[in-house]
């Protein structure tokens, strides 16, 4: 396992363990305000049926998570709790940030207490915007986050460097 | 936060505000038609419904009233949010105690309901489309026969639910007795909607103390009360409150009359100066808007009275004495939304 | 703008205006008994009361009898429900455009702009003409709440005024048990201290919060440091014949250019 963490891998095991990685996500519902209800939409009703898309959307802690939906208006007094959880959280993980209040704070823009961007507290992959965004929204950011892992360079993750996705 | 003695609680206290955006003070920056997108959000679930009484206060400051046919796609927009909003509650109520089937269902037959105030309104989630003087746009071809299907839905989801959750032994086990308030507690806290309702306190504002601009005495209906204020009651009354909906929604869709959706009024809204405090029967509660105007483009001050900050301050004093378990049950029935707290 | 007056009082005997006295031919017995009973009760604690006929009614009342009023509107008038506790902050906005006035006072002081429109200047200088509400009030605070009588459908509205060096008010929770969160919540927004409430923290607000967010001269910083794009889309009617807050609007706009 030296090779993993150091992130110099054979090149078809780094794509078997992307594949892997990239067909069972476990995504922790975070969910904040009216996006929660879209994501329990998305994730729960059977019109949306999110297990098709290889994610599994009931782990019961974050620590269980590779993903984290953060869904709605982050507060000033809710931050250090998302900070936390993100921190539980083991690596690699990823972060949706759902609806405008999530990605930069929305109609809460000039709000005294809201935080103006889920990003200034944890790093993000994936912004869904949208207010809220429609179910199928979320689902193609997950698919856009699929194709991120499937494309993923892990030496450069394990380095902290920014992903493209080609 | 609760402080326990074994598995007894023996003080419990909400701590709100994770989810406080600060309403008050952002309407006082906004104008009035821009305030109605900003108050979608407070209950998210029946978010037309937000925007009634807040157009409506400032419909009364101004002396407007909207045209007839406005005002009942008004109050079968109102009604379909409440659709929206309590058919989740049944779904939620039975994830809470442990029975996930109905919250699929719930999930379901929602969709048709939100199907409906999409194709009307544009928005899904947050409609926008009341305006001061009326409403945005007119109804679309062939909507009422979609709704009055969504109806026939809604209302098997109700049989659903009383077959699968009402009548289950586990479930009345669960909610008999459990969380009981007395009238004048509820009163004492202000609690409304169905929880007051529960207590057997027959009071209704859609029937007692309805504002003018929406139109509910075209429609025949019953408020339904129960008088054992427990868990149990509060659900069976908005069972019953989302059956009198579905009822009130096909009387009206048979009773649209013809004629212009918009009153006539200027196209920049200066609100006189005045005050008005205007509460409607929103799903969760009474929830009313106390406007301060000074004349200008946007409100002196909003007071906004949401119907769960009022629900849910009744938790420490019901709260006391009962078990873990029981505590769940207890926020479940009470129901609550976190931004309709918080604001 | 016309100001905010009291069509009918109840306490003194001041001629109406012509116009509104032709408003107010409609009486409201039922609400005129309401302010009668409360009178009849609070004796010389009511100051001054407005009722707006077939729709509702405001009675204020002297701060010191503000808790006696809850216990007589709950136990002896029948206002059992409890609908609100607020409080009102009737500055004016020092704050101009950016924040919620229409005219653009605070980009006219930092230009210094002697032309300002009257009545901008000296919001700076001399202390502010407050302009309060129905039931009509004397002091920049006041407290504002609602009970409702849900057997006859009435609701009343009561205020009280509260001097600024003293921000106190007894509490009513011991009343109203609701009242509880909402004292809270107009003590972390208002500053207003509310005397014998059992638990008095934060309700919204984290502890290191500072500032008191709804009073008028809480800035909102976002507003500050972008300025709002919302208002400029709001063009006056050419009927308006309001040409200075183009001008002003021109003026902020090559400003910022």
């Amino acid at each position: 396992m030296g090779l993993v963490e150091s992130g110099k891998m054979p090149k078809p095991l780094t794509t078997l363990l992307s594949l892997s990685r990239k067909y069972s996500l476990w995504v922790y519902q975070w969910g904040l305000a009216c996006c929660a209800i879209e994501m329990g939409s998305a994730f729960a009703s059977p019109r949306y049926d999110v297990m098709r898309l290889g994610v599994i959307p009931f782990p019961a802690s974050p620590r269980q998570a590779d993903l984290v939906v953060i869904s709605g208006t982050v507060t000033d007094k809710m931050a250090p709790a998302v900070k936390r959880l993100y921190d539980q959280m083991p690596d690699p993980k990823y972060v949706i940030s759902m609806g405008s209040c999530a990605n930069c704070g929305g109609p809460y823009w000039d709000s005294y207490s809201v935080t103006k961007g889920v990003d200034q507290i944890i790093p993000v992959d994936v912004y869904v915007p949208g207010c809220p965004p429609r179910p199928e929204a979320l689902l193609e950011g997950i698919i856009l986050l699929q194709e991120r892992i499937g494309t993923e360079d892990m030496s450069k993750r394990w380095r902290g460097e920014p992903i493209v996705v080609s | 936060m609760a402080k326990l003695d074994g598995e007894q609680v023996v003080r419990c206290e909400p701590i709100p505000g994770y989810m406080h955006r600060g309403y008050e003070k952002l309407c006082e920056v906004r104008t009035y038609p821009q305030v109605t997108t900003l108050v979608n959000r407070i209950d998210w679930l029946g978010s037309f419904a937000n925007e009634v009484p807040f157009i409506l206060a400032a419909e009364k400051l101004m002396d407007v009233e909207a045209p007839p046919r406005a005002q009942v796609i008004r109050t079968i927009l109102f009604e379909l949010s409440r659709l929206g909003n309590i058919s989740l509650f049944l779904g939620d109520l039975g994830i809470q105690l442990g029975g996930l089937t109905i919250g699929f269902y719930a999930f379901r037959d929602r969709e048709f309901v939100l199907n409906q105030i999409e194709s009307a309104t544009g928005g899904r989630f947050h409609p926008n489309f009341d305006r001061i003087g009326g409403i945005k746009d007119d109804l679309p071809k062939g909507w009422i026969a979609e709704t009055k299907r969504a109806m026939d839905r809604i209302r098997r989801l109700c049989d659903e639910f009383e077959e699968l959750v009402l009548g289950n032994e586990i479930f009345a086990a669960r909610t008999r007795g459990v969380g009981v308030i007395p009238s004048d507690v509820a009163l004492s806290y202000g609690m409304s909607g169905a929880n007051l309702r529960a207590t057997g306190v027959d009071w209704d504002l859609r029937r007692d103390a309805c504002p003018p601009g929406l139109s509910y005495d075209l429609a025949d209906w019953k408020v339904w009360t129960h008088p054992d204020g427990d868990s149990y009651a509060r659900t069976w009354v908005r069972l019953q409150e989302v059956r009198e909906s579905t009822h009130i929604v096909d009387q009206l869709l048979d009773s649209i009359p013809s004629g212009p959706i918009m009153a006539k009024v200027p196209r920049i809204i200066k609100v006189p100066a005045g005050e008005a405090y205007v509460a409607t029967e929103n799903p969760l509660g009474e929830m009313g808007y106390y406007v301060v105007s000074k004349g200008d483009l946007v409100p002196f001050r909003v007071k906004i009275r949401s119907a769960s900050f009022n629900n849910i301050s009744v938790v420490p004093w019901v709260s006391r004495g009962v078990i873990i378990p029981d505590l769940i049950t207890i926020m479940a029935s009470l129901y609550f939304i976190l931004g309709d707290i918080d604001r | 703008m016309n100001p905010l007056s009291s069509a009918d009082t109840t306490d003194e005997t001041a001629e109406a205006p012509a116009d509104e006295a032709v408003e107010t031919v409609e009486v409201d017995e039922r609400r005129q008994a309401v302010v009668d009973q409360f009178t009849e009760l609070l004796g010389d604690a009511v100051v001054q009361s407005h009722i707006r006929p077939g729709d509702d009614v405001w009675i204020r009342v002297t701060r010191d009898a503000w808790a006696t009023t809850a216990d007589v509107a709950r136990n002896r008038l029948g206002f059992t429900f409890f609908d609100f506790l607020s409080a009102m902050d009737w500055l004016p906005s020092p704050f101009g455009r950016d924040m919620d006035a229409q005219e653009d006072t605070s980009g006219a002081v930092a230009v210094d702009d002697a032309d300002a429109s009257p009545g901008e200047a000296d919001a700076d200088a001399g202390p502010v003409a407050l302009e309060t509400g129905y039931a009509g009030g004397d002091t920049r605070f006041q407290l504002l709440a609602r009970v409702y009588d849900v057997r006859n459908h009435i609701g009343v509205t009561f205020r009280a005024d509260l001097p600024d060096d003293d921000l106190a008010a007894p509490t009513w929770s011991t009343t109203y048990l609701g009242a509880d969160w909402h004292e809270r919540e107009v003590r972390e927004m208002f500053g207003i201290n509310f005397i014998g409430h059992p638990h008095m923290v934060n309700l919204y607000l984290p502890g290191e919060f500072e500032g008191y967010p709804l009073r008028k001269d809480f800035p909102l910083l976002a507003r500050r440091v972008k300025p709002w794009p919302g208002i400029v889309d709001v063009e006056q009617m050419p009927t308006d014949g309001d040409e200075d807050a183009g001008d002003l609007r021109c003026r902020r706009r090559c400003r910022r250019q």
